[in-house]
């Protein structure tokens, strides 16, 4: 018997658990001030409407359809959706995706933990300049001299069992209960974060034009010449797409322990609008602002251009070292961003979780135990070999480029080959809010062409300079081949798994 | 911040804060019910 949710909210604050990570109040922010400010918002909705929340309710469907035949993962879903024996292999991405994220993420999200405590003894806000923090940072990455990458790997233990004992306690009694909590926790931080950011006023009275007044100005003043460049509108397709947590397989395996008759419209919807309060309201009061009011415009600019990790563990942690009750501020803010990163991570696992149970017949706690052994195992190459760029390697296949792959085939055999009328019937069974008709010839036909498009631009623009490792340092080239080569190892097994579960389901394969 | 500066941010707040409320408020009308 599979599991179920114990109350629709639990399901929407897992989803949007999910869906609320890092990206929200690092990436959207930086995304928004490069790419024309407040104008930056007309191709952010539009893709939001067009893109993420139809693919949304397309992996709502998706899971809870599969759910009724007992799958909880894309290779059998996508094998009931398309009589195809290509479709269990497209499926094995929704599997690899999460489960390849994870070897890395968790690693990161363990960082915020160690931060917490460096907040509270004092040692981040002895830090006076970027070089010293950058410096701090590289030391605990095991990067430089100094020891402090046994802390960091203490605290790598300690984030990857908390994952796994939440996920070990099941979908109730562990990821439902996990973000029932962590959630409204997490908004309660970023509040009292940005009402500080947004009462701050002239921080330096040396520099009267550095302030929150003109640090909002920074982000949201429109550049309308940005939106010619169809640059600008990847870059807002891609915010969307990465924010809503779709294209990884996660949300087909949340949905899929939902009944039939339950709404997945109106569901689909709140767990979008609860990140997207957390992304544009919360996240877009925090960072730029406080950057633009401590380094002034420049420095706000060369914030947002070096990138998530820069502005969480090296920005962030400099500015609260400047602020009054800096310490306690720096505390919460990595807390923040430690129960964003843990609602998401545990998302991450469930998939492969639910892979190994539902398909293979194996029990949860067994099967948490085999997960938790191979990731062990896999997060070692990210945490050694960082300094050789394998997690950039690995975020980029596994956490950019196979999720938009996944987005587009899910898309495509949902609509297309399933088709759009099932689809629609589908979409609408048991649903408390009929989906506006017009989006009938939008999930059609603009979120696959959407999709298409940006698969295609990802493909000329980033996969094939990324595959030819341009810009990569010489002794670098064999750890990143490696990674490769230990990615299509892992693939190829998860693959060889699912023609296992289908022979065992279906008999030999047709 | 410029006047456009703070009609976008306003529209941006405005919407998301539109939608929550609008899920929150049908929500409420046809309460969760217990799966």
């Amino acid at each position: 018997m599979r599991e179920k949710w114990t109350s629709k909210l639990g399901i929407i604050m897992a989803v949007a658990g999910s869906a609320i990570g890092l990206g929200n109040f690092l990436r959207f922010p930086s995304q928004a001030a490069q790419n024309g400010g407040g104008a930056f918002m007309i191709p952010y909705f539009v893709s939001l409407f067009v893109l993420g929340i139809p693919l949304m309710w397309i992996e709502w469907a998706i899971g809870r359809y599969g759910g009724l035949f007992g799958h909880g993962t894309a290779p059998l879903i996508f094998n009931r959706l398309w009589r195809h024996r290509a479709a269990k292999y497209f499926g094995a991405i929704g599997v690899f995706g999460p489960l390849a994220i994870f070897i890395y993420y968790v690693y990161i999200e363990s960082w915020l933990l160690g931060y917490c405590l460096y907040s509270v003894t004092g040692a981040l806000g002895s830090l006076a300049t970027k070089e010293e923090m950058l410096g701090f940072l590289r030391r605990y990455q095991g990067i430089g001299r100094g020891n402090l990458f046994v802390w960091s790997y203490l605290f790598f233990l300690l984030t990857f069992f908390l994952n796994f004992a939440v996920v070990y306690r099941g979908v109730r009694g562990g990821i439902e209960k996990l973000c029932n909590v962590a959630l409204p926790l997490l908004c309660i931080f970023a509040v009292v974060i940005a009402a500080r950011v947004l009462t701050l006023g002239t921080p330096d009275p040396a520099h009267p034009d550095w302030n929150i007044r003109n640090g909002l100005g920074f982000l949201w003043n429109p550049d309308f010449s940005a939106l010619r460049s169809a640059k600008v509108w990847l870059a807002a397709a891609g915010q969307i797409f990465f924010t809503l947590s779709v294209g990884i397989g996660v949300i087909i395996t949340y949905a899929s322990y939902l009944s039939k008759g339950d709404d997945i419209v109106l569901s689909g919807l709140t767990a979008s609008s609860l990140n997207e309060f957390a992304e544009v309201i919360l996240g877009g009061t925090i960072v730029i602002p406080l950057a633009f009011a401590f380094f002034g415009g420049a420095g706000a600019q060369e914030v947002a251009r070096s990138g998530s990790f820069n502005i969480g563990f090296v920005t962030m942690p400099l500015i609260f070292s400047k602020m009054a009750w800096g310490a306690a501020f720096a505390v919460l803010w990595f807390l923040l961003l430690f129960l964003a990163g843990i609602t998401s991570s545990v998302s991450l696992l469930e998939p492969t979780v639910a892979f190994l149970s539902d398909e293979l017949s194996i029990s949860r706690k067994k099967a948490v135990a085999a997960i938790a052994c191979v990731s062990f195992a896999l997060c070692q190459f990210p945490i050694f070999l960082i300094s050789r760029g394998v997690m950039d390697d690995i975020d980029f296949w596994a956490g950019s480029f196979f999720l938009v792959l996944f987005g587009t085939v899910e898309c495509v055999i949902f609509v297309w080959i399933f088709g759009i009328e099932k689809a629609w019937d589908e979409m609408h069974h048991g649903a408390e809010l009929r989906i506006p008709r017009f989006y009938k010839p939008v999930i059609r036909y603009v979120t696959p062409t959407f999709l298409i498009l940006i698969l295609g631009f990802w493909f000329f623009q980033q996969a094939i300079p990324t595959f030819r490792m341009d810009g990569v340092p010489r002794e670098n080239v064999p750890y990143i081949w490696a990674t490769r080569v230990g990615l299509l190892i892992i693939f190829i097994g998860i693959a060889a798994l699912v023609r296992k579960a289908y022979r065992k389901k279906f008999g030999r394969e047709r | 911040m410029t006047a456009g500066g703070w009609v976008f941010m306003a529209l941006s707040w405005g919407i998301i804060l539109g939608l929550v409320a609008f899920c929150v408020r049908r929500a409420m009308k046809e309460p969760y019910k217990d799966l």
